[in-house]
């Protein structure tokens, strides 16, 4: 099966596709001398549906939903990104109200996907405690979806030309609430991790990851930024409310796992602090574009093509759609972070410890939903 | 001389460059020159009678997105595996989806689907009413076997 015949001191082994720590469904070929992975080999495709096809034989408006289960831990992100480049292709402005909300609504997504990724990376090292402490934080975040969308966590709460629904006072008050108590919460998590000894000698110095080799990759998002290179969507290419509000982009030079999870929890933090803002901003008006009526949606057309990007959670997000002027567009392909960071664990996994190839690959944060889409 | 040429930009106001297929490897070669480090996306889209492919790059340096266009009628585009390590999945599910051959990939093989599936799925003819499933022989390859009934 491999192309390489292995000599006879190489052990083949396979890892999941149902494994504890791969996160989904994984499926890694390694070759092992003793111990150290000589070569890892990662095999997708396990969770694959084809979005993109799916994408083609539908509306603009009813593709909406197949964006939810990509990234099911952050699919307000991903409802974002959809609608990134579905709104200039169709030429449809969401109204100064809806961008503030989704803009709220795509950073609280961001803060619960860190979140999962924190508990699960935990439990990957062995450590149990934390798990219950963010999904404990996380939970608070789900019943502000729900009160917003009706859904936990495929939410379906954007649409073309605006939201769903309008923000009420219940849940001005709950996002104001949640901002003024997270800090301290996340604190004393981050503490649970940082002052734990097996912790840190298990992420610090392990899976360097060097700037030139994570650019040829194409990885983006904090894993990028943990490689010392300072970009993020929100800053190079401002989409929805971002360049009204105040944020900075944390970076660490010290290229491993350690600072791929400092950069998380860092951004965790900044996520409060456009939130903080956002919420105070969010203007009166309307919520809705009337172009876009939901009786009208259905006859949205496009033409031409349009690529929109955003920065979801894991990285860089972009869809590109091309549109033949009917009612459903003639090509989507989707732009999954995931997919790109997954094909560096080529790199990382050269003579490493089977145990640390745990650690690396959870610090990427997978989910398959995304990379196989 | 390679010729690049700049079309009208999209909707999303990047530049977008036409290129023929012989002189593509010449002209992301001298884009790579010009500081477009990040190959973001490769893209086939199946025009009925070619296909196009699209390749998104950006600089880091420039803080800059174009758009490089090329058509090809006989299905072989020529990789670009040599100047972007991340070209090489990104092939490949272009070659599992669309059956596009990039020619001097180091192993192109399917990457999302079984390696017995039999069509590609973007394809704008790939018949959607048939259903396969992939089972695997005694010596471990895969075969696709099709369902007799109406499918979906």
């Amino acid at each position: 099966m491999n192309t390489a015949k292995p000599l006879n001191k190489y052990v083949e082994l396979n890892m999941g596709p149902q494994h504890p720590s791969t996160h989904g469904v994984l499926r890694l070929k390694l070759l092992l001398d003793g111990e150290t992975v000589k070569r890892v080999e990662p095999v997708i495709g396990y969770l694959h549906r084809n979005a993109e096809k799916i994408c083609e034989l539908d509306y603009y408006c009813d593709s909406l939903l197949y964006f939810d289960r990509m990234d099911y831990v952050n699919s307000l992100s991903m409802e974002a990104g959809y609608l990134e480049a579905a709104e200039k292709l169709l030429g449809i402005e969401p109204p100064e109200r809806a961008k503030w909300i989704r803009t709220v609504m795509a950073e609280l997504s961001r803060i619960a996907s860190h979140l999962v990724w924190a508990g699960a990376y935990g439990l990957d090292l062995g450590m149990l405690t934390p798990f219950f402490y963010v999904f404990d934080l996380r939970e608070q975040l789900l019943n502000i979806f729900t009160e917003a969308s009706g859904s936990r966590l495929l939410t379906n709460y954007m649409s073309i030309g605006g939201v769903y629904q309008d923000f009420n006072d219940k849940i001005v008050y709950m996002i104001k609430d949640f901002i003024k108590t997270f800090p301290k919460k996340l604190e004393e998590v981050f503490n649970l991790f940082v002052k734990n000894d097996i912790f840190i000698s298990r992420t610090k110095g392990i899976g360097i990851l060097e700037k030139d080799i994570a650019i040829s990759y194409g990885v983006t998002g904090p894993m990028l930024r943990a490689s010392g290179v300072e970009y993020d969507v929100r800053k190079a290419e401002p989409y929805l409310m971002y360049d009204k509000v105040n944020f900075d982009i944390p970076v660490s030079y010290t290229k491993d796992c350690l600072g791929r999870f400092l950069v998380r929890y860092e951004e965790m933090r900044q996520s409060v602090k456009i939130v903080k803002q956002a919420i105070d901003k969010i203007p009166d008006g309307p919520y809705f574009n009337p172009k876009a009526k939901k009786s009208l949606m259905i006859r949205l057309r496009g033409e031409g093509e349009a690529y929109g990007r955003t920065e979801s959670s894991k990285g860089e997000f972009g869809v590109y759609i091309v549109g033949d002027g009917t009612v459903k567009p003639y090509r989507v392909r989707v732009r999954s972070p995931t997919f790109k960071n997954l094909s560096v664990l080529r790199e990382l996994g050269k003579d490493v410890m089977i145990a640390d190839l745990v650690a690396i690959s959870g610090s990427i944060d997978l989910v398959f939903g995304e990379v196989d889409r | 001389m390679v010729e690049i040429v700049e079309e009208p930009a999209g909707k999303d106001k990047r530049k977008i460059f036409r290129v023929k297929k012989e002189d593509l490897l010449p002209a992301m070669k001298s884009f790579y020159d010009q500081g477009y480090d990040h190959l973001s996306l490769i893209t086939g889209i199946d025009r009925r009678d070619k296909i196009e492919v699209v390749y998104h790059l950006y600089s880091f340096q420039k803080n800059e997105y174009i758009v490089v266009k090329t058509e090809t009628l006989n299905d072989t585009v020529p990789s670009v595996t040599s100047i972007w390590q991340s070209a090489d999945w990104d092939e490949r599910e272009q070659y599992d989806m669309l059956g596009i051959t990039f020619e001097g990939h180091p192993d192109l093989r399917r990457i999302l689907l079984p390696e017995g599936w039999s069509g590609y799925p973007l394809r704008k003819n790939y018949d959607l009413s048939k259903v396969q499933f992939v089972n695997m022989d005694e010596e471990g390859n895969d075969y696709a076997s099709f369902d007799p009934g109406d499918g979906w």
